[in-house]
């Protein structure tokens, strides 16, 4: 059962392989559209009302977080010591924690599928993926990676079961990503895309890497001892990926 | 590691032409005192590629990257055809934004036949030259079409959502 959610700022693509009954399938659907939008609800920057709108006002205090808030907080802190910094969700300012929320809430998303029963599904939100299991052919997910100027090519294709796929690029909302040590809009790369098990990090990677620029290129290839693969375009149009990246053949 | 690519190449291409011109007006001159290496920050600036999905390779290939000490027949001193002496002549090192930079050169026949350059492994250099990309593989980026359950790329709008090739599989799907 397919199905697609405009949510977040952009559109999920649910995907069901598993063989039961359609209503089950709706249902877990559903369950998953609820949680996407009340992630939406509490964690968006663009809502006055959100819980991180309401922590940058300094309306709640740490004691009144929410175990998810604190969760995310902890983890953005965590990612900017590992990233050298260049993961910051203060990087435009006020917290903005967006660059690991997505990623995490699909995450969380596909962890719920499992648990009721799914477990052949790829959630994909707005181009930040992660599969589980095979697909309706019985074969593994094959996801595409957008070429990064010919937005209906693809530059490499992946085989993946349980696997997830974040990109980041400068080619489809423009200089959104700054280099914190230059202040500056991340040169250098074009896109980045990283595979790996948690698709809140490999979302996170890939968004540092782009920060980083070419020098992203050294710091992706020391992830793959991590299991984390990575496939970058730089704007010159080099392409790089690790020994590692789960190509399809 | 373009950038310090341009810069070695720069640095060779400076080196190779003063050494020459030295060896012509005054040889033979003792070949560890290579002059000092041109200045670097004005060689070495990035040349602004316009964007071009087509554009493959690197100036690396032109810069072979074994390492200068390699060749150890120093200065045999015996003058070639052309004019230069023989032998393998190594510039000072010199400093630049991104780290410490040493060229060689091999002149045999009179003819300089090798040119190459050290490159920084220490600081922030080290992690965009050669030898610390080596676990990802270069190449050309393809351009392919192939039947695939999504699309992974940079996040789109709700808007942008409708041109993208995700939206064309969730509308064959649905």
């Amino acid at each position: 059962m397919h199905h697609a959610e405009h949510v977040m700022g952009t559109v999920v693509s649910i995907d069901l392989a598993d063989d039961l009954p359609d209503a089950d399938l709706r249902a877990m659907i559903d369950d998953v559209c609820g949680w996407l939008h009340e992630v939406d609800r509490r964690f968006s920057t663009y809502r006055d009302d959100s819980e991180v709108s309401r922590l940058r006002r300094r309306e709640i205090t740490p004691a009144e977080y929410s175990p998810d808030l604190r969760h995310v907080l902890e983890a953005c802190a965590d990612l900017w010591r590992e990233t050298d910094g260049y993961f910051d969700a203060y990087a435009a300012g006020p917290l903005d924690p967006s660059g690991y929320v997505k990623g995490w809430s699909v995450e969380v998303a596909s962890a719920r599928l499992a648990e009721a029963g799914s477990v052949n599904h790829c959630v994909n939100a707005g181009g930040d993926i992660r599969a589980r299991g095979v697909s309706g052919s019985g074969s593994p997910w094959r996801v595409g990676i957008r070429h990064p100027w010919e937005a209906d090519k693809l530059s490499w294709v992946l085989s993946l079961t349980d696997q997830a796929v974040a990109t980041s690029g400068t080619y489809e909302r423009g200089d959104h990503v700054f280099n914190p040590r230059t202040g500056g809009p991340a040169r250098g790369l074009r896109s980045v895309t990283v595979v790996g098990p948690d698709l809140a990090l490999a979302d996170a990677y890939a968004t540092a890497a782009l920060a980083m620029g070419e020098a992203g290129i050294a710091w992706l290839a020391k992830l793959a001892a991590d299991g984390y693969d990575s496939a970058v375009v730089t704007d010159d149009g080099r392409a790089f990926s690790s020994t590692g990246l789960p190509a399809a053949v | 590691m373009r950038r310090s690519t341009a810069a070695a190449i720069g640095t060779l291409t400076g080196a190779a032409l003063i050494v020459g011109v030295r060896l012509s007006v005054s040889a033979p001159v003792v070949p560890a005192a290579a002059p000092p290496a041109v200045d670097l920050t004005n060689t070495g600036q990035d040349v602004e590629t316009p964007d071009s999905p087509t554009k493959s390779g690197t100036p690396s290939k032109k810069a072979p990257k074994k390492p200068a000490g390699d060749d150890k027949e120093e200065a045999a001193g015996e003058a070639g055809g052309g004019g230069l002496t023989n032998g393998v002549f190594k510039g000072s090192a010199a400093k630049n934004p991104y780290g410490t930079i040493q060229v060689s050169i091999k002149v045999s026949g009179g003819k300089i036949t090798a040119a190459d350059a050290t490159y920084p492994v220490t600081g922030d250099s080290a992690t965009i030259n050669p030898p610390a990309i080596a676990s990802l593989k270069q190449a050309t980026v393809k351009a392919q079409s192939a039947e695939v359950d999504a699309v992974s790329g940079a996040t789109f709008t709700s808007e942008s959502y409708v041109k993208s090739l995700q939206a064309a599989i969730d509308a064959a799907t649905a």
